[in-house]
């Protein structure tokens, strides 16, 4: 390539600012994910090509502040402070002004090369804000560009600034904080002045001020003497102030950050209520709100099922030729059906990816742009806290009705490790489509419709007491839920479609070589004719315990590759699909009921392992099989009173 | 500062409310994360709503719409306009 000269380019920004957006659009096709060193969290790094340039761009996590109380936004600060990024882009939201100045100032606090893309502000025009952009760029002595990043708009002019600014260095100076806190900040300097760190001084005497854990135990290291003098000078600022210092330093951004935007923003009122505002209304009013949400969930689920069973059913048809195909012109060895139940595993994935992974992501990411999602937090967050997580759990579990594999990858958007993992296990309790496809196959048409449903509501109430439990046994605090409620927007279709094309790889990436690999092993344990062996082993669980046949053994064993295979294994081994005659209704009912909770599938455990480690991943699946096994036991005795 | 009769939560308050921040009850991480957020000690803060059973509540703050769990938000103590 051209590009001779190198900048390195870091996007930084709250969530919801369109950061996603500018990153796609400069790196659109040179990008690379990868994870932070020891972390589980996410690295977005891209190239682009600009003008004989070759500028590296990062995208930093989205966080609302650059303090050491996440993961994320440890990840950040350290980032922008060790490897000396040549220009950092602030992405802010112009409708949200004030709240996201609070960061910039974190930024500039930094004393990093920083340009700031003021995005959305078409939106912030139609709501009616204007801002002083030149004014802005005088008062924080920071350039600053105007961007609408969904349209492209004011993008180039921002990547212009960055050669710019890398090309001639410029004295910023620092914004001046109240006069207290700048004394207690040129008092620490005197003392800072022969410490040696990546950091630079200032902003070391403001994070001591702030009681910054990480940077307090630095500096005890280094300079004891420090440690005590600014405890001293805390003791004055809070003794001024009548607060903790911590926050004195927290409140004087905020507050500047609001004297910036008074002096900047001019607000023309609207005098009718806006389609936003009514929609805002309705969807998240204490009735209408729920009804709303029932509606569209429910409309999002009978749609991409009913699509899915169509194309799934089709897919099948064709999957069977190729099988035939395989038989006559490969031959029936030993090795040819291993290869074959490789191939299967493949073709399985398809199955699940096409009919249903992919239309429901799709749903799911127009709701999420649109902003929809936040609402379904804001509703439900009062019963996901019953169960120790908060409102935004809500959506892992969503996900997972469709798949647990995406739903557990979803719990991400958690804040801390414990809810990330209390989340994550309960996902795997949820019934996912394939699962359904066993309670409304089996029990649906052969017990009942409500027993089906009645089944649904036995594993709310299941989740919901897992969830009690698991919080009250895992060590830590609940975290409660703080989210931006982000005004509804018009959905960018190339977005859409791009961040389920993301979804549907690191899908495929995870789930394929488990599921291929534990397919060619059970299918080998088959072909060596142990299948019958292994049920003989189990009847003492199968029979005995939960009242099945001696061949659930086998299927239980199969469902672990995927779930809907109890079912068309038990169709395969009976040789019929009329499994009333084969089965009474509580032997229905208990399978369906030890299939819902028995084990994650391969892929989630895969995903479990990936996300928490094996262990977690192991224990996880070793207290779920006791537990379902246990349960269908009861419940199958239980049964014995009303059938 | 005496008028403790008049300070409340701002779950007290009615949809729509409008109030000055007088204190945050709770953890420095707490209360940090709040300020970050926009909400410290002087702030104006409008209730939009409630939502139901005890739920989470809607607030306005500095421009921005945000959700508090209900934990969170009875910790935010206001003098009400």
């Amino acid at each position: 390539m051209n590009g001779e000269k190198k900048i390195n380019v870091v996007l930084a920004g709250q969530g919801n600012t369109g950061k996603t957006s500018v990153f796609n659009y400069y790196t659109g096709l040179h990008q690379h994910t990868g994870n932070w060193a020891g972390k589980t969290i996410e690295k977005l790094e891209g190239t682009l090509y600009y003008k004989d340039y070759t500028i590296d761009v990062l995208d930093l996590p989205g966080i609302y502040s650059l303090t050491t109380l996440s993961a994320e936004e440890l990840i950040s600060r350290e980032y922008i402070t060790k490897h000396k990024p040549d220009v950092v882009i602030n992405i802010i939201d112009s409708t949200n002004l004030e709240r996201n100045l609070i960061f910039t100032l974190q930024l500039l606090e930094l004393e990093c090369p920083v340009i700031v893309a003021l995005n959305m502000i078409d939106i912030a025009k139609k709501k009616g804000i204007t801002i002083d952009i030149d004014k802005l760029q005088d008062i924080i002595n920071t350039p600053v560009i105007s961007t609408v990043a969904s349209r492209g708009t004011g993008l180039t002019d921002l990547m212009d600034k960055v050669i710019e600014l890398k090309e001639k260095k410029h004295d910023r100076g620092n914004l001046i904080y109240g006069k207290e806190i700048e004394n207690c900040i040129k008092q620490l300097l005197v003392e800072l002045k022969d410490i040696e760190l990546p950091y630079p001084h200032r902003w070391i005497a403001i994070k001591l001020l702030e009681k910054d854990n990480e940077i307090v135990k630095i500096i005890r290291e280094l300079k004891p003497v420090i440690i005590e003098k600014t405890k001293h000078l805390e003791s004055r600022l809070e003794e001024i102030h009548g607060h903790d210092s911590s926050l004195v330093i927290a409140d004087e951004r905020s507050h500047l950050a609001s004297q910036i935007t008074r002096e900047i923003v001019t607000m023309t009122p609207h005098k009718k209520m806006s389609l936003n505002d009514w929609l805002d209304i309705i969807t998240t009013h204490r009735f209408s709100g729920y009804l709303v949400m029932i509606l569209i969930v429910g409309a999002m689920f009978f749609s991409v099922f009913s699509f899915g069973n169509w194309l799934s059913s089709g897919l099948d048809k064709v999957f069977r030729n190729w099988h035939e195909w395989w038989n006559n012109n490969i031959g029936i060895t030993f090795i040819a059906a291993l290869g074959w139940s490789a191939i299967e595993g493949v073709l399985a994935l398809i199955q699940i990816a096409l009919p249903y992974i992919l239309p429901f992501y799709i749903f799911l990411y127009i709701l999420e742009e649109w902003g929809y999602m936040a609402r379904i937090s804001f509703l439900m967050d009062n019963l996901m806290h019953k169960m120790g997580i908060h409102g935004k759990g809500c959506i892992s579990f969503i996900i997972g009705l469709g798949c647990n594999v995406p739903g557990c990858l979803s719990c991400r958007i958690m804040e801390s490790k414990r809810e990330r993992f209390i989340t994550a296990v309960l996902v795997t309790l949820v019934p996912c489509s394939a699962v359904s496809v066993i309670v409304f196959g089996l029990v649906g048409k052969y017990v009942g419709l409500w027993w089906a449903l009645g089944l649904y509501l036995f594993a709310t109430a299941i989740i919901f007491i897992a969830g009690k439990i698991s919080s009250k046994i895992l060590p830590g605090e609940p975290v409660e839920l703080i989210m931006p409620m982000p005004d509804y927007k018009m959905p960018q279709l190339k977005s859409i479609l791009y961040q389920t094309w993301e979804a549907l790889k690191e899908f495929i990436y995870i789930a394929a070589p488990i599921v291929i690999i534990s397919g060619v092993i059970i299918q080998a344990i088959n072909l060596a004719g142990w299948m019958p062996a292994i049920s003989t082993f189990l009847s003492p669980v199968t029979v005995t315990w939960l009242g099945l046949p001696a061949i659930t053994g086998i299927l239980l064993i199969f469902g672990i590759l995927r779930k809907e295979l109890i079912l068309v294994m038990l169709a395969a081994y009976l040789g019929t699909t009329e499994f009333a005659e084969v089965l009474s209704s509580q032997q229905m009912i208990t399978l369906a009921v030890v299939s819902m909770f028995y084990v994650p599938c391969v892929a989630t455990i895969s995903v479990l392992w990936k996300e928490f480690g094996w262990k977690k991943a192991l224990a996880v699946c070793i207290i779920e099989i006791a537990f379902a096994i246990i349960l269908a036991g009861i419940v199958f005795r239980l049964l014995n009173f009303v059938f | 500062m005496n008028t403790s009769g008049k300070i409340k939560s701002i779950i007290d308050m009615q949809d729509g409310q409008s109030g000055i921040i007088v204190s945050l009850h709770g953890g420095r991480n707490l209360t940090k994360r709040l300020a970050d957020l926009g909400i410290s000690p002087g702030t104006l803060i409008t209730v939009l709503r409630k939502s139901l059973f005890a739920g989470p509540v809607q607030v306005e703050v500095s421009g921005s719409r945000l959700v508090l769990g209900r934990g969170l938000a009875s910790k935010i103590l206001v003098e009400p306009k």
